[in-house]
């Protein structure tokens, strides 16, 4: 036989400038991208949430409602959404939808989607391709989401929990909540897509040598949290189509006249949604691990059991679902399982806590704003975890659900735990990420504005809650009125904190990329080979594929 | 940064002890008089009156306290009180006191973290001193110890909360003696019915929530459901809630024990009105209690009346008003009758001046009130000499 021909090569057109960004597969540049639209979709989550802590300053009056228009004369209190309440309820679903669908959960995937594959000495995600489709697909569903208020009947005003039958009947028709599924669909799309490529990457990319033993722990965490979503997110996307289709085509599921069940939809909803709370903030404990590690000189405390913790808060985190429920009426039986349950996670994360302070131990702690919101985290992340070990407790859950003690619980957790985190994170890895080193005293300011707020914002709402205030009201008993200013003041601390952040970012890419390898000159400790190239690496990541160990190789690559 | 979290720290903490104290301050503000010239005939009271020869105004303000408790702006006042600070039933204290057991329980899990955090911040801050980091990667001991110890605690907690699960979800021990209530959510009010009695209550004549009335010491059964969409029953004092769901009923029970107005609201989103669909709750004693299923049985046989004495009419017809007070008192004349009918005139007075009438100032509608209540004192004297005769 002949030898064959040459083939011919493929013209392979490299773009510059946006076309760059648009058409990039690079883990790197779709990280960013991710990180840019967490930190654009955060604010305006946080602006939904302004809206709404600016209606609750004041009681608005249960009074001035209850007397509507027979109120001649007297002066009304000053309500934003005095004449339409509709409009709260959208304020306060897409609050949450945003916050939770494209803040906190797309934060973590950025962040996993630059690091992990530098953490563990690959050149990239197993599927580029598939990488960059799911964050495309977030687009079209924030465009859905946010363009839902513009449309007759205005948004989903049912809850980001969108209960039947009232995300059935709230509006009829009218197509938000139909959006807000799509949406949601998307979302969820784009979630699995990441997770199928985390489980890949992380269980075929490893560099020779890196042993699942050795793999770091944000890895670790990210490939739980990766199981996590891909088993849990198809069951919310079940659930969602069980509203649109009751909506829209003519289906029973969730409709009790015609032999359907509310309940049933509550709890396949919360078989996704409480794994999926751990989607929010497991990355983080991972990640956190080595912020701690790094600033304290020292190496990860109990790593197998840091391991082993995560394993079982992704396993027993699929088996508490309806202590999100105890009040729907169900068997006693059931109820007591689901608190004991619910009550048994609080081990493992006792466990990570335990175990980082013992990281802190005996090392030279050094405070740099990512330390500084690594610690800050601990102290809230604490509270917000004792507040479910109460909430746990079925005869007080029965009280506190759906009060404001909720609230407060899972925005110490979400804000003071996830959020907390995702800064400590950005702070760390920006240097890693741009080549830009931040400046101290700024981010010193971000942290004890975020750190003040957080306390007073949602200690406030435990409060008001204890005393007796439902959630998602418009307007509250005039008894309540100082603790929720309180909690309005607390939550423009925390405003200003993102705000200050936000633009501290943005103004360090004027900056000269003066950051080397390793910025923190935390070479002696890190576990992880992102420190062993450049900031920001190059398009390949690393020259050779470091060797393991890694501490040896460090400042010897480049 | 120490000393700022040890001032960040002892604020969260005072705030956590002194909550019981905050809600009593709270509280105690909000209960003012209402103006004398807008309802010189009725008064707002907190404590039911002692006497037992009650006037009519002194029932109104027992049974519909919500009525009469108008600040002097003429706006409600709404105090609100919760189980812990003011625990209104057996549930409430059994769940108050198993609360802080596990407060007290976890307490350490709170603490020991947070002031070894602070430890560690101060102890192990880089000074510079040329002291070199510990290399230690694990221990053993401690990692078991720290896992053992938060179960251990959960065996504690998880031995007294399941005695009063079982007892507040199963059924109550005298289930026999117990009444029940059915309770009914639609958007954006709630109807309740007496079961035993088969007596309605829901809406005046005005479209205000009444209170569901309940009789101090009498365990209550409240099967709950819903017209429309998911509400939630919910008076915090009592210290129960339960999910109003179409199609299914839910149940809960309680055992009021302290007499007065309990304040609550529906607890699970269902729409515009979520924020104003209000629960009051009055407990009174078993005397007032048969008083007022007595006076509801014979709620609708006055509405005729009503209909003549509305302060929407203009011109009164004292002829018809006389047929009608003649007609209602034919199928009985007993005193309890008579007062229903006084009673219920009142109640309803008093509902048109809490939400206003198109046209009527809340004086005006005062003064007919007294006018009007006036003259069926005399249009009942007069069909009782009729009558009599």
């Amino acid at each position: 036989m002949n030898a064959p021909a040459a083939l011919p090569m493929p013209e392979l057109k490299r773009y510059t400038g946006v076309m760059d960004w648009l058409t990039t597969v690079d883990h790197k540049k779709i990280g960013l991208m991710y990180f840019w639209f967490v930190v654009i979709m955060g604010l305006i989550g946080g602006a939904f949430a302004g809206l709404i802590r600016i209606q609750l300053a004041t009681p608005g009056a249960v009074l001035e409602a209850l007397n509507a228009a027979q109120i001649e004369g007297s002066a009304a209190p000053f309500s934003l959404f005095s004449e339409n309440r509709h409009l709260y309820n959208q304020i306060v679903t897409m609050h949450a939808s945003v916050m939770i669908f494209f803040t906190i959960i797309p934060g973590f995937i950025a962040f996993s989607n630059y690091v992990v594959p530098l953490m563990i000495g690959a050149r990239d995600m197993a599927f580029p391709k598939m990488n960059a489709f799911g964050f495309w697909l977030l687009i079209p569903s924030a465009i859905l989401m946010m363009t839902s208020f513009f449309v007759k009947g205005g948004a989903a005003a049912s809850g980001w929990t969108a209960y039947p039958p009232l995300s059935l009947v709230g509006h009829g028709t009218d197509p938000g909540q139909d959006m807000w599924v799509m949406g949601v669909h998307l979302a969820g799309v784009s979630s699995i897509l990441a997770a199928i490529n985390f489980i890949v990457t992380i269980t075929n990319m490893r560099a020779p040598g890196m042993t699942w033993k050795k793999l770091p722990l944000f890895a670790w965490a990210t490939f739980f949290t990766s199981i996590i979503q891909l088993l849990a997110t198809p069951v919310l996307a079940a659930a969602v189509t069980m509203v649109l289709m009751d909506r829209n085509f003519g289906t029973t599921f969730t409709i009790a006249a015609q032999g359907g069940d509310p309940v049933l939809y509550q709890h396949i909803f919360w078989v996704y949604s409480h794994p999926a709370v751990y989607i929010m903030i497991l990355p983080g404990f991972g990640a956190i691990s080595h912020i701690f590690a790094a600033f304290s000189g020292k190496k990860v405390f109990g790593y197998l059991g840091m391991v082993i913790a995560l394993g079982m808060i992704t396993v027993v985190g699929f088996m508490v679902w309806a202590h999100h429920m105890f009040t729907v009426g169900m068997p006693t039986i059931l109820q007591a399982y689901f608190m004991y349950a619910s009550l048994v996670i609080g081990v493992p994360t006792g466990i990570k806590v335990f175990s980082w302070l013992a990281t802190m131990w005996g090392g030279n702690l050094r405070f740099t704003t990512p330390m500084k919101f690594a610690c800050g985290f601990i102290s809230t992340f604490t509270i917000g975890g004792f507040g479910g070990l109460i909430l746990a407790m079925v005869p007080t859950d029965i009280t506190f659900q759906d009060s404001y003690f909720v609230v407060g619980h899972f925005h110490m957790v979400l804000v003071g735990g996830s959020t907390m985190l995702l800064f400590a994170m950005a702070y760390y890895w920006w240097p890693k990420m741009t080549g830009r080193v931040l400046n101290e005293k700024v981010g010193s300011f971000v942290f004890w504005t975020m750190l003040a707020g957080v306390f007073i914002c949602f200690m406030s709402m435990h409060l008001v809650g204890y005393n007796g205030m439902a959630r998602r009201v418009p307007v509250y008993y005039a008894d309540f009125q100082f603790l929720n200013l309180l909690t309005t003041f607390g939550y423009a601390l925390t405003f200003i904190s993102a705000l200050t952040f936000f633009f501290q970012l943005i103004f360090s890419y004027f900056q000269a990329p003066t950051a080397g390898n390793d910025p923190w000159q935390i070479n002696d400790v890190q576990e992880s080979f992102e420190w062993a190239t450049s900031s920001p690496p190059p398009v390949y990541n690393f020259e050779v594929v470091p060797p393991i160990p890694v501490a040896d190789q460090i400042g010897k690559q480049h | 940064m120490t000393r700022l979290f040890v001032f960040i720290w002892f604020m969260a903490l005072i705030s956590v002890f002194t909550l019981s104290g905050a809600t009593s301050l709270v509280a105690a503000e909000d209960v003012i008089a209402p103006s004398p010239e807008v309802m010189a005939s009725v008064r707002v009271t907190s404590k039911p009156p002692a006497s037992v020869g009650d006037t009519v105004d002194d029932l109104v303000a027992v049974f519909n306290p919500d009525l009469f408790a108008l600040d002097a702006d003429h706006k409600p006042v709404t105090p609100i009180t919760n189980m812990f600070s003011q625990p209104a039933s057996d549930i409430a204290r059994e769940v108050a006191d198993n609360t802080w057991l596990n407060f007290l329980i976890f307490l350490p899990f709170l603490v020991l973290p947070e002031v070894l955090l602070l430890y560690v911040i101060w102890k192990f801050k880089a000074r510079n001193d040329g002291r070199k980091s510990a290399t230690f990667m694990g221990n053993h001991t401690l990692e078991i110890i720290w896992t053992a110890i938060p179960c251990l605690a959960l065996v504690v907690v998880s031995v007294p909360v399941w005695h009063v699960l079982w007892k507040m979800e199963l059924p109550p021990a005298n289930q026999k003696d117990a009444m029940s209530i059915e309770v009914r959510g639609k958007s954006f009010a709630w109807d309740y019915k007496y079961q035993d009695h088969q007596i309605s209550i829901g809406q005046d004549v005005m479209g205000v929530q009444e209170p569901l009335v309940l009789q101090k010491g009498k365990t209550t059964i409240l099967n709950i459901t819903s017209n429309d969409v998911n509400h939630a029953w919910w008076v915090p004092a009592f210290g129960v809630k339960k999910d109003a769901i179409i199609g299914r009923y839910t149940y809960t029970w309680f055992t009021p024990d302290t007499e007065g107005l309990f304040k609550g609201q529906c607890a699970e989103l269902c729409g515009q009105g979520h924020g104003v669909m209000i629960i009051s709750s009055v407990v009174v004693n078993a005397e007032r209690f048969a008083r007022y299923l007595a006076m509801q049985r014979q709620r609708n046989d006055t509405l005729k009346i009503w209909n003549q004495l509305a302060p929407t009419i203009m011109t009164l017809d004292q002829v018809a008003l006389d047929q009608a007070v003649v007609a209602y008192l034919a199928k009985s004349r007993t005193n309890d009758r008579q007062l229903a009918l006084r009673y219920w005139i009142a109640s309803n007075y008093a509902s048109c001046i809490r939400r206003r009438q198109v046209g009527l100032t809340p004086a005006e509608v005062a003064q007919r009130s007294v006018e009007r209540r006036h003259l069926l004192d005399q249009a009942i004297d007069r069909a009782l000499a009729v009558a009599s005769k």
